[in-house]
């Protein structure tokens, strides 16, 4: 298990490299090779380092440990197709995370990264909870009951399509240079990754690789089901590719449309729920 | 610096090795070893990093503007 | 509840000190003692302040009484959180949440400056009318289902909780620091010192969570 979660960093940061690249290639520029985000990792970890002279030093490192161990959580939660629960408290925690990032430096730029990455929870969170409304047809919110579910009843992306677009929409939040990438705008420098540098940067690449397998496999498994290895690195790419297409036509939203829109989406995914409890009770 | 975060490195690696095997050879169950893995890899990760670096640099206060 | 946040590893049935571990509240309780000992560990930041348009720069100091104070806000609030994860008592659960939010507005109290004080009043006052739904939830879970304990709505040989109740949690917690609300806790993010302010959004985040899980229960 520890061969696949090194596999999965490496193959995350790839996936974003393709991110990258494709978003790149729309635009008409020639683009970074795929495989930049991996060098990227062992470049800054090559690096100098030290913890910036304000800044709060437990915390500055301490959170670059609870960035990679709880995407390593879930990661073994979404092996062993655990609660579905526990990896949505995770993606909660990530905000957390972001937020003690951005502050944890006493930079400026870093603190309105933080700031930002809370505010969008606000709308973001309860997007991911509107995911619960597939509970209604599964009767569990664990993986392995939702995939048992799908192997008889067929994929949840056509039973419940309003909840596979809201979790895309996560995924859309989580992927960089996307319309919600509120937390890392150019006008905040790096936003909440400003003062992480060097070796903290590496580790915060290898958590953002991890957090990319995690997210959009178990996209795969919530809304397809079980699939063989190479079917699923293939609906993993796809997924990737699509998210980037979205993200290279969208112009980043300004924190305030971005909160609106999720929040928007969140009402609609309520009243699908609504209807779907409506007719389960009925 | 460079000296203790091999060491931490050399405990990392070696409590994931053992967690491994040990669950490989099924002495222990699943969530003991995802447990060990998940406080353990952090900083197994961290200290290579600290540890192949090129070197500290003196501390410095955030970046204020270009 | 096996179903919803894994098997209970363990059970503590011990009146209403009722007390239970699933994989999903020990995942959440973990990570609230993780930034408690954060908070215990760390020297506070100290927030750098530009002077646009030339070199010059400031660093808040926090003074030691005050950082004091805000960090036995923080610990009691990380303490808080931590009862809220892990308690099986829907009245112990309302009770940790308003202590949460009398906590948050503690931590920032100390701070001197106006913004600060003035988003931690109207945060607190939101959060004070919030306890209002909060207990009365409570008390239509009890008069409904005759129960407060979790393990007995879980095993749905009760009568089902009406669905006035879960609504009426629901928003309660999210009066305590969520969505709509915001606004004013954003503001409260102007203090500076980091650790401390964190557990603001840490535990209300957290109490969300929790939530989620109890109203799926019974």
């Amino acid at each position: 298990m520890i061969a696949e979660l090194v596999l999965a960093t490496l193959f995350g940061l790839l996936l974003l490299g393709i991110h990258r690249k494709v978003i790149a290639r729309i635009q008409r520029r020639p683009g970074p090779p795929v495989w930049q985000e991996i060098l990227h990792a062992a470049k800054f970890s090559f690096k100098t380092t030290w913890v910036p002279a304000t800044a709060s030093r437990a915390l500055f490192i301490g959170i670059v440990l609870v960035a990679i161990g709880i995407w390593t959580a879930a990661f073994f939660v979404m092996m062993t197709g655990g609660s579905l629960l526990v990896i949505f408290g995770i993606y909660m925690l990530h905000k957390i995370v972001e937020h003690a990032f951005g502050l944890s430096s006493g930079s400026p730029y870093g603190k309105f990264g933080g700031v930002r990455s809370v505010i969008s929870a606000a709308s973001e969170i309860p997007l991911f909870v509107s995911v619960a409304a597939i509970a209604l047809f599964t009767r569990s919110l664990t993986l392995s009951d939702i995939i048992a579910w799908q192997q008889v009843h067929g994929p949840l992306l056509i039973i419940a399509f309003p909840a596979a677009i809201a979790m895309y929409l996560v995924l859309l939040s989580k992927m960089p240079f996307g319309p919600f990438s509120i937390v890392e705008a150019k006008e905040l420098v790096s936003g909440y990754k400003t003062e992480h540098f060097g070796v903290w940067r590496a580790g915060l690449e290898v958590c953002n690789g991890l957090k990319t397998t995690v997210l959009l496999a178990t996209f795969l498994l919530l809304f397809v089901g079980q699939l063989p290895i190479w079917w699923m690195v293939i609906g993993m790419v796809i997924i990737t590719v699509s998210l980037s297409f979205t993200c290279a036509i969208t112009p980043m939203l300004s924190p305030f449309d971005s909160v609106t829109i999720q929040s928007l989406f969140t009402g609609l995914m309520l009243v699908y729920a609504g209807i779907v409890f409506l007719g389960v009770a009925a | 610096m460079k000296r203790s975060a091999g060491k931490l490195l050399a405990v990392g690696g070696i409590s994931c090795g053992t967690a491994f095997a040990l669950h490989w050879a099924g002495w222990i169950p699943l969530w003991v070893f995802a447990a060990v893995v998940v406080l353990a890899f952090p900083p197994t990760v961290l200290a290579l990093f600290l540890w192949w670096m090129a070197g500290e640099g003196k501390e410095d206060i955030p970046f204020i503007g270009y | 509840m096996s179903s919803i946040g894994g098997v209970p590893f363990y059970i503590l049935e011990f009146g209403d000190e009722l007390v239970y571990f699933t994989p999903y509240t020990i995942t959440l309780f973990l990570l609230a003692l993780v930034f408690t000992v954060l908070v215990i560990l760390s020297r506070p930041e100290r927030q750098v302040d530009i002077a646009f348009g030339g070199d010059a720069y400031t660093t808040k100091q926090i003074l030691k009484d005050e950082m004091r104070f805000r960090r036995f806000m923080s610990i009691a609030c990380g303490l808080a959180s931590m009862g809220a994860m892990v308690t099986g008592d829907i009245f112990n659960f309302t009770l940790f949440t308003a202590m949460v939010g009398i906590t948050n507005v503690g931590i920032v109290a100390a701070v001197k400056s106006p913004h600060v004080q003035n988003a931690a009043y109207q945060y607190g006052l939101v959060a004070l009318s919030a306890t209002v739904p909060l207990f009365g939830a409570a008390a239509v879970y009890a008069a409904s289902t005759g129960s407060l304990s979790m393990i007995e709505l879980a095993r749905g040989t009760l009568p089902a909780v009406p669905i006035i109740a879960k609504a009426l949690l629901v928003i309660g917690v999210v009066g305590e620091g969520m969505a709509p609300f915001y606004a004013a806790k954003a503001e409260m993010f102007r203090a500076p010192g980091a650790p401390y302010v964190i557990m603001c959004s840490l535990s209300s985040l957290l109490i969300f969570l929790r939530v989620v899980e109890v109203v799926m229960l019974g």
